[in-house]
């Protein structure tokens, strides 16, 4: 998505929102609750999920505020701090799952899938690691640096989990002939 | 490289994505095949991306205004009882060194005293559990305006230059606090309109 404040806005508001004013914040809140809401929607496993991450996220901008220097877009920060709460969340679950399918046993059990699906479905589907780079690149706009920070792993990592993640999506919606064998 | 095989898919999306190499970007001029396939990232991500976003089920920003106004209020506390102590010690530090001035050390044993009745409340309101009650709106509005009350004495408290290092200027707002942490406590113990949520 777009900033939806300017970068002039953005500014005055967060220092008032530094000086204590509540109206600032509860400003870029309404501005980004709902962008922050899908982000985790398509990142954690169900709603509830996402309503956490939307609030730990807007309480750990209430916290670090001062850590936006007013230089790069508000919501690419706020952005990045729900998607690693999103990704948080993800690991603290797997941490406490007793029988824990990596991703690469899911993907190998998501492929009994022989009929086509939408895109939300397919997308849906896909292992946890590669819906959040698919999502977080493919829409977000996130470049593979910026993933592979965030997710603690390496650009390469990234690029051949995106890698990844089209080749099921293709398979699964169906689409271009095979005949090129990627 | 070799120019009889295919781009691999991580190939092609580099070259979706303004970063092929320059074989990947010469390939898929000439191969109709990897032509389509790339158009067919294209799509994918331009599918992606018209997918309709969620609405949040309910308004979580009471909830989080609640919780960073507590948040702001205990570091607040935190550097306020921080700095209190330091006040403190440097006094009693000062009556040692100077000798025993009756004045100065009537204004310290005030001082400790407003600071104990203040701190003695904040544990009364804590009893209370403020967070597991709800209050009905004309209580909340209450509640809400002695919240602010406390976040200015604390930040006048935080500021020694707005008591001018006055002992006996530096207890007043200490009483002041603890006055408006009685009235917490009264507004949670008498207008609760549903208590143990």
């Amino acid at each position: 998505m777009t900033d939806t404040i300017p970068l002039a806005e953005a500014q005055s508001l967060v220092a008032r929102a530094r000086a204590g004013d509540y109206g600032a914040l509860e400003h870029v809140f309404r501005a980004y609750e709902r962008s922050v809401y899908t982000l985790a929607r398509r990142l954690t496993k169900t709603p509830e999920d996402a309503e956490d991450v939307l609030q730990e996220t807007f309480l750990e901008v209430c916290r670090s505020l001062g850590k936006w220097r007013g230089e790069g877009s508000l919501w690419g920060w706020i952005r990045q701090v729900a998607a690693s709460k999103a990704l948080m969340r993800y690991r603290r679950e797997k941490l406490r799952a007793t029988e824990v399918l990596d991703d690469d046993v899911a993907e190998r059990l998501s492929d009994d899938v022989p009929l086509r699906m939408d895109l939300e479905a397919a997308l849906a589907r896909l292992p946890e690691r590669s819906r959040t780079v698919v999502w977080l690149h493919d829409v977000e706009g996130m470049t593979h640096e910026e993933i592979a920070e965030l997710m603690g792993m390496t650009t390469s990592f990234s690029k051949s989990q995106l890698a990844r993640a089209h080749q099921k999506l293709r398979a699964w919606l169906g689409g271009a002939e095979e005949g090129a064998g990627r | 490289m070799n120019a009889e095989r295919h781009g691999t898919t991580e190939e092609l999306l580099a070259v979706r994505d303004g970063e092929g190499s320059g074989w990947a970007k010469a390939h898929v001029e000439a191969c109709a095949a990897c032509a389509a396939e790339l158009y067919r990232l294209e799509q994918v991500r331009a599918q992606l991306r018209a997918l309709p976003s969620f609405a949040p089920p309910r308004d979580r920003w009471a909830v989080v205004a609640e919780r960073a106004r507590r948040e702001r209020r205990q570091r607040r506390w935190s550097a306020v009882t921080g700095l209190a102590a330091a006040a403190a010690i440097g006094g009693l530090l000062l009556v040692a060194v100077q000798g025993t001035d009756p004045r100065q050390l009537q204004a310290e044993t005030t001082l400790r005293s407003a600071m104990e009745r203040s701190q003695a409340m904040e544990q009364v309101l804590k009893g209370v559990d403020p967070d597991a009650r709800a209050l009905d709106a004309q209580a909340g509005a209450a509640v809400l305006a002695l919240q602010r009350q406390l976040e200015a004495i604390d930040t006048r408290l935080g500021d020694p230059a707005r008591w001018d290092n006055d002992p006996a200027r530096q207890a007043q707002l200490w009483n002041e606090r603890a006055g408006i942490l009685s009235a917490l406590v009264d507004v949670h113990t008498t207008h609760v309109a549903y208590a143990g949520l």
